[in-house]
């Protein structure tokens, strides 16, 4: 064991990336096999990354859906939207790429030309927009589309060692841009100049695109308190709860963790109640992070808390990003806990008078029940 | 301090502010939306994408990797007649303040069959069965639920709305280009051999929220540019492979680095491209300056030209004759694209649409251009930069920087 780090060593790579990502197109390719799929096109970013593993430009946001990756069955080939082969991994050739282009007609062109494409029948996708639904239908006339969200979101789910390697790399990232925040917060910074310290120290450490820039948010002391979005101008002032969220992504793979601090004081009597609470909560969650069980215990679990219900998501996987299951907002309830799954883990209460709290944990579902994985002092 | 960079230019008569009217901005892109929906005879528009919600409701949402943008995605529903947009989403706190409450809903999951039952049901409460809607990405939830609608792409709505800025729009372009230039101005400052790439995605993200951007938009590029072609990633052109991928790549002593970023505030972007020299005490070769030099002229020869009226054609033409009939742009890109609620939007100039769309593509007041052309000196690498013009009604106005250090603009 090496440890975690983010160099290549003489002896080691650390992460063995040329066998992550040959186990996930065997996988991949074999979920096709049982569906039956002769053909995947992904637009999703995620989907992309897991099938073709490149490393492309990071754009922020969701963008609706292009033909990004064609995934064929019976060549076994991983065609990839991208006119270079920087970034591009070897098991990908030139003759696998085909250009970006901005007339949709050369695209189609291109698409055509990928072997095994206009002789497909059933074809699945990702997401679709009503011209790309027509550009499939008018390539491949025996076209039978198929929802392959599905399929993508199982092979996802069941991680790999290499994987799950990756998500501990993201989660030391991110506990080092926790630790970089807790070093700097002090009354009278704004929100955004402390989101800007934790954003430079994960990008210092090499991986500049957070999962979300949602970081910071310092939470009143009168009147009522919301789980706030976005970092703001305001003045972090002295003895207020200050909710600190930092997450981060190594080779694309997610991990967070979430934490609340007292902003250059020690913690009240109040706040010191309010976290008990937090923690009962996410305590609570985190029993119920067992295989077998499913959204529908993890709701259970908070409301035995006692707590009113809950105004973010409970749990969310996280893999290439984050994942189903989701549970939260009335969905998720009858999502299974699958064993091997990491969950992301989240509980936020608040108290007028006092502010919020809030703690994220990372949790992987094992059968001897949950290990949770995020290190920082709680 | 409001400075009145705009000197009184306008669009359609109205001069551009000097920081935009954000309520105003959103009422009046929602009276554009609502002239496009009546125009093309479309019943309404469901936006799922995160560009294309923030052009309809101007709803700041945080920035996000694309799995979970996706998930807790917000989804705006704009009905032909209505007053005001539909919002439906989790990030209460960047909800417009004029939104009238009852247009402003909790998230709706379109990417989930658990719960899909409340999309349906807001569909229906907006639209009849059958009714004519603009979609900018269908999941196969909403593929599998909502056949009774007739669904056509929202880009012929969104498009015809987007291409004419309105004074304020214009404006948060500008504002938002103008916060990406103070940030990069630190970076370029702090640019010596020995730091690694992500160092300076690391000193630009961090001075970009303590200037108040709302959101980082892209990976911060840093490319190394190789002496020629051929020492650079293969491409299936033939042509430069450019933009490539950020990593922990440690820069060394004369490095020429093409820079490209660009931000998110208050739901414009912005783009920011220079050409930089990995040194403590930088001065330019002549063969390097000549490459500026000659950018600069190509900028010019376009600009020249430019007001309402000009076709895109004429302007690349323009472009090509300043670079002794050599195309100056990268084979898959452009020598102008449009900016807005997306990085790059149309007008797209000198793409693989082809002479026939440049030729029909005519300059208007209220147009915003992105050059970026190139310059290319195959064994000593090359230029480039991106300058931001706006089409007023007379001419144009610079919404990016004058500074292009190492080099120096001739008086």
């Amino acid at each position: 064991m090496t440890g975690v780090g983010v160099m290549a060593l003489e002896d080691s790579d650390r992460v063995d990336f040329t066998r992550l990502r040959l186990e996930r197109r065997r996988r991949l390719l074999a979920a096709m096999e049982s569906a039956g799929l002769d053909v995947l096109v992904l637009g999703r970013p995620n989907d992309v990354r897991y099938a073709a593993g490149a490393r492309t430009l990071w754009r922020t946001g969701a963008n609706p859906f292009a033909p990004m990756c064609v995934v064929v069955a019976r060549t076994g080939r991983v065609h990839l939207l991208s006119t270079w082969d920087d970034g591009i991994p070897p098991e990908i050739g030139h003759d696998d790429l085909y250009g970006l282009f901005w007339n949709p007609a050369h695209l189609i062109a291109a698409l055509a030309g990928i072997p095994g494409l206009t002789e497909a029948r059933r074809v699945g996708t990702d997401s679709l927009t009503p011209f790309f639904g027509q550009v499939l239908a008018d390539l491949i006339p025996a076209l039978e589309l198929v929802d392959a969200s599905g399929i993508l979101a199982d092979v996802r789910a069941e991680k790999t060692a290499d994987e799950l390697a990756c998500i501990e790399t993201a989660l030391t990232l991110a506990e080092a841009g926790l630790a970089a925040l807790d070093e700097a917060l002090e009354p009278g910074m704004t929100e955004q100049a402390l989101l800007g310290v934790y954003v430079e120290a994960v990008s210092r450490l090499g991986a500049p695109t957070p999962p979300s820039e949602s970081v910071v948010f310092a939470t009143p002391r009168q009147g009522p308190v919301r789980y706030r979005y976005l970092a703001t101008d305001r003045l972090i002032n002295k003895g207020e709860l200050v909710v600190l969220s930092p997450g981060a992504l190594y080779a694309g793979y997610e991990a967070g963790v979430g934490r609340t601090r007292t902003a250059g004081a020690v913690a009240s009597v109040s706040a010191l109640a309010l976290r008990d609470r937090c923690r009962r909560a996410v305590d609570a969650l985190l029993a119920a992070c067992r295989p077998g069980l499913s959204g529908a215990d993890l709701y259970g679990a908070w409301e035995s808390t006692g707590e009113p219900p809950a105004e973010i998501a409970l749990a969310h996987g996280v893999g290439l990003g984050a994942e189903s299951p989701m549970v939260g907002f009335g969905r998720g309830a009858d999502a299974p806990l699958l064993e091997g799954a990491i969950l992301s883990v989240q509980a936020f209460v608040s108290q007028e008078g006092t502010g919020g709290f809030f703690e994220r944990e990372l949790v992987r579902i094992e059968d001897a029940g949950p290990v949770v994985l995020s290190r920082s002092e709680r | 301090m409001v400075d009145d960079w705009a000197a009184g230019a306008t669009i359609g008569g109205i001069a551009i502010p000097s920081l935009p009217d954000m309520a105003r901005l959103r009422a009046d892109r929602h009276a554009k939306l609502q002239g496009q929906l009546e125009a093309q005879g479309v019943d309404g528009l469901v936006l799922l994408g995160s560009a294309g919600v923030a052009y309809a409701t101007g709803a700041d949402a945080p920035g996000e990797d694309s799995g979970r943008a996706g998930l807790f995605r917000s989804v705006a529903i704009v009905v032909r007649g209505d007053s005001a947009p539909h919002l439906y989403t989790a990030f209460w706190d960047g909800v417009p303040a004029e939104l009238p409450p009852d247009h402003v809903h909790g998230p709706l999951f379109p990417d989930l069959d658990d719960g899909f039952g409340n999309f349906v049901e807001a569909l229906h409460g907006h639209f009849p069965s059958g009714a004519q809607l603009g979609v900018d990405e269908q999941t196969h939830p909403m593929l599998r639920s909502l056949g009774h609608f007739q669904w056509i792409d929202a880009s012929s709505v969104l498009g015809a709305a987007k291409i004419l800025k309105t004074p304020d729009e214009v404006s948060a372009i500008r504002e938002a280009q103008r916060i990406t230039e103070q940030a990069m101005d630190t970076v370029r400052q702090a640019l010596r051999p020995g730091l690694r790439q992500t160092d300076l995605s690391g000193i630009f993200l961090r001075r970009i929220f303590e200037l108040g951007a709302t959101a980082n938009a892209i990976d911060p590029i840093w490319q190394v540019m190789t002496p020629t072609r051929a020492e650079g990633p293969w491409t299936s052109h033939g042509d430069l492979a450019y933009p490539t991928s950020t990593t922990d790549r440690i820069l060394r002593e004369g490095d020429i680095i093409w820079v490209d970023a660009g931000i998110c505030h208050r739901g414009y972007a912005s783009d920011f491209g220079r050409t930089w020299i990995t040194t403590a005490h930088p001065s330019p070769t002549e063969r390097q300056t000549s490459h500026f030099t000659r950018w600069r002229s190509v900028v010019d020869a376009a600009r020249d030209i430019l007001k309402p009226g000009v076709s895109a054609l004429e302007l690349g033409r323009a472009a090509i004759a300043a670079n002794d009939g050599v195309k100056p742009w990268m084979e898959h890109f452009y020598l102008a694209h449009g900016i807005g609620t997306d990085s790059a939007e149309m007008p797209l100039i000198g793409t693989d649409l082809g002479d026939d769309f440049d030729a029909s593509l005519i300059m208007g007041p209220g147009m915003v251009l992105v050059f970026e052309p190139v310059i290319w000196d195959e064994g000593y690498a090359g230029y480039r930069s991106e300058d931001i013009v706006a089409v007023t009604d007379t001419g144009w106005v610079r919404l990016s920087g004058l500074r292009y250090d190492p080099f120096e603009v001739a008086a």
